[in-house]
């Protein structure tokens, strides 16, 4: 684990925070985030090219309500920092999209839960009222140590499982990753065709 | 409400989300966002502020950037319950400060998950997508040229951060404003606008740049060809194939990750058989 990388999951959990629980400014989108993350370990068109294709493939999927879409911020990382390791981007972007998966799962088990810690929050608040400040300021900071930890540890254990793994892996499967890999952007602009479906007036 | 409020509520309001919960949802943003205007109402009566909180902290859910208009309803309407002069003028008015707590926050989503994610999100997409076309960053090619330019690189995105966010934050800070000003007759100066026009009007945009993004995409592809080899045709009904399949995920609610990853595990069977 280089210095980069992990200067790599810090900056992608603080964008992570854009996502729900900070600014919303679009800085955690994949087209956003990934270039930027990519100016860390260098490769900015691998950043281009991943922030690509997960914008395009999550596009189908918006925060409607309680709906919580995989994270573009952690599949990019994932992949860029898999991808600063020496491995392939084909096999970084798979577990990427899974990392982005399991990390939506997480943040649901998180929000679940976080009720508990909020009733003892609104007692506070409601006693003394500038306790929300610590609260908000409380809730931050313990999103960004989460995301940190996790966005990490699985690109960590994923890097470091195929840096095993490699030597390995036969060239057919190399291929077939590939393939699915050049599928990305197609199957995500056939996506976005019918998003502007005129329904709306 | 001074300008000085307003920055404030505006600031805050980039933190109406923390501590999102499957409980009571922005409760807890909602009372951040809100606490100056409601120290600054409260300021002879700080007694009144606990029994205030409580009604923030009740349940709130709405879109984060729509939800301005909610701010300054809320804000308007507080100041009527702060001067009740009865109890049962203060019934009335705490009631009908919860029914526009409820029924804006229901009708500032609906417009604001249309506008934002279902319109604007993509129509910035398709803007810096076409941008690094046309500034030569092809993305659809997996072998990655090393240079180019950092400007071209960083200018994309760039350019759908600031379209994104000069519609996003102009309708955020206007509408703290405008509901402020606003009556319950222009429904909290929603009506002001006409969202289901400029919706209708940005998807149009966003078609037409959908289509020219795949002609695009598909140009790319075919301009530097000299000959239709065996590599371009399976390349071609892979991709068609997918697309294909993709349409019926679609209608069956499968979301394209899912698709991308069966993908993943067939293509690896099928070069194994």
């Amino acid at each position: 684990m280089t210095p980069e990388i992990f200067a790599l999951c810090v900056f992608a959990a603080l964008l992570e925070l854009d996502t729900t629980y900070a600014f919303q400014l679009t800085f955690s989108r994949g087209i956003i985030a990934a270039p930027l993350m990519a100016l860390i370990t260098g490769d900015v068109m691998a950043g281009i090219q991943v922030g690509v294709f997960t914008e395009l493939l999550f596009a189908d999927v918006n925060p409607l309500g309680g709906i919580l879409p995989p994270s573009a911020v952690v599949c990019s990382a994932v992949s860029l920092a898999m991808h600063a390791m020496g491995i392939e981007l084909c096999f970084a972007f798979f577990f990427g999209v899974v990392g982005a998966i399991l990390f939506s799962l997480a943040e649901k088990l998180v929000r679940k839960n976080r009720f508990k810690w909020l009733i003892f929050w609104e007692q506070k608040i409601i006693k003394k009222p500038s306790a929300v400040n610590r609260a908000v300021l409380l809730a931050l900071g313990t999103s960004f140590l989460m995301n940190f930890i996790l966005i990490f540890v699985f690109a960590w254990v994923c890097g470091q499982f195929m840096l095993w793994l490699l030597p390995f892996i036969p060239a057919k499967a190399y291929l077939a990753c590939r393939f699915a890999y050049l599928i990305v952007p197609w199957i995500g602009l056939a996506t976005l065709v019918p998003a502007f479906r005129l329904k709306a007036r | 409400m001074n300008f000085s409020t307003r920055l404030n509520i505006f600031l805050r309001s980039f933190f109406l989300q923390t501590g999102w919960n499957y409980m009571k949802f922005q409760n807890l943003g909602l009372t951040f966002v809100m606490m100056p205007f409601l120290k600054e109402v409260y300021r002879d009566d700080k007694d009144a502020l606990p029994s205030v909180l409580q009604r923030y902290l009740e349940i709130f859910n709405t879109q984060p950037v729509m939800a301005s208009f909610c701010f300054g309803a809320l804000a308007k309407q507080e100041e009527a319950v702060a001067k009740a002069e009865s109890l049962t003028k203060f019934k009335e008015k705490v009631t009908e400060w919860s029914s526009i707590k409820k029924g804006l926050s229901i009708t500032t989503a609906s417009i604001g998950d249309r506008l934002f994610w279902g319109t604007l999100k993509p129509l910035t997409l398709l803007l810096a997508l076409l941008a690094w076309l046309m500034l030569g960053v092809n993305f659809f090619e997996l072998e990655l040229p090393q240079h180019i330019p950092l400007a071209y690189a960083i200018s994309a995105g760039a350019l759908a951060f600031f379209a994104f966010n000069a519609v996003s934050l102009f309708v955020k800070w206007q509408g703290i404003r405008i509901s402020y000003d606003a009556d319950e007759k222009s429904c909290f100066g929603l009506t002001r606008f006409d969202w289901n026009k400029t919706i209708y009007n940005a998807k149009r945009f966003g078609i037409v740049l959908a289509v020219g993004m795949i002609l695009f995409g598909i140009y790319h592809y075919l301009k530097d060809l000299q000959d239709i080899d065996v590599h371009f045709v399976a390349r071609a009904i892979v991709v068609l194939f997918c697309v294909m399949i993709s349409f019926v995920t679609r209608k069956l609610r499968i979301p394209n990750m899912y698709l991308y990853l069966a993908a993943v595990a067939v293509f690896n069977i099928v070069c194994y058989l």
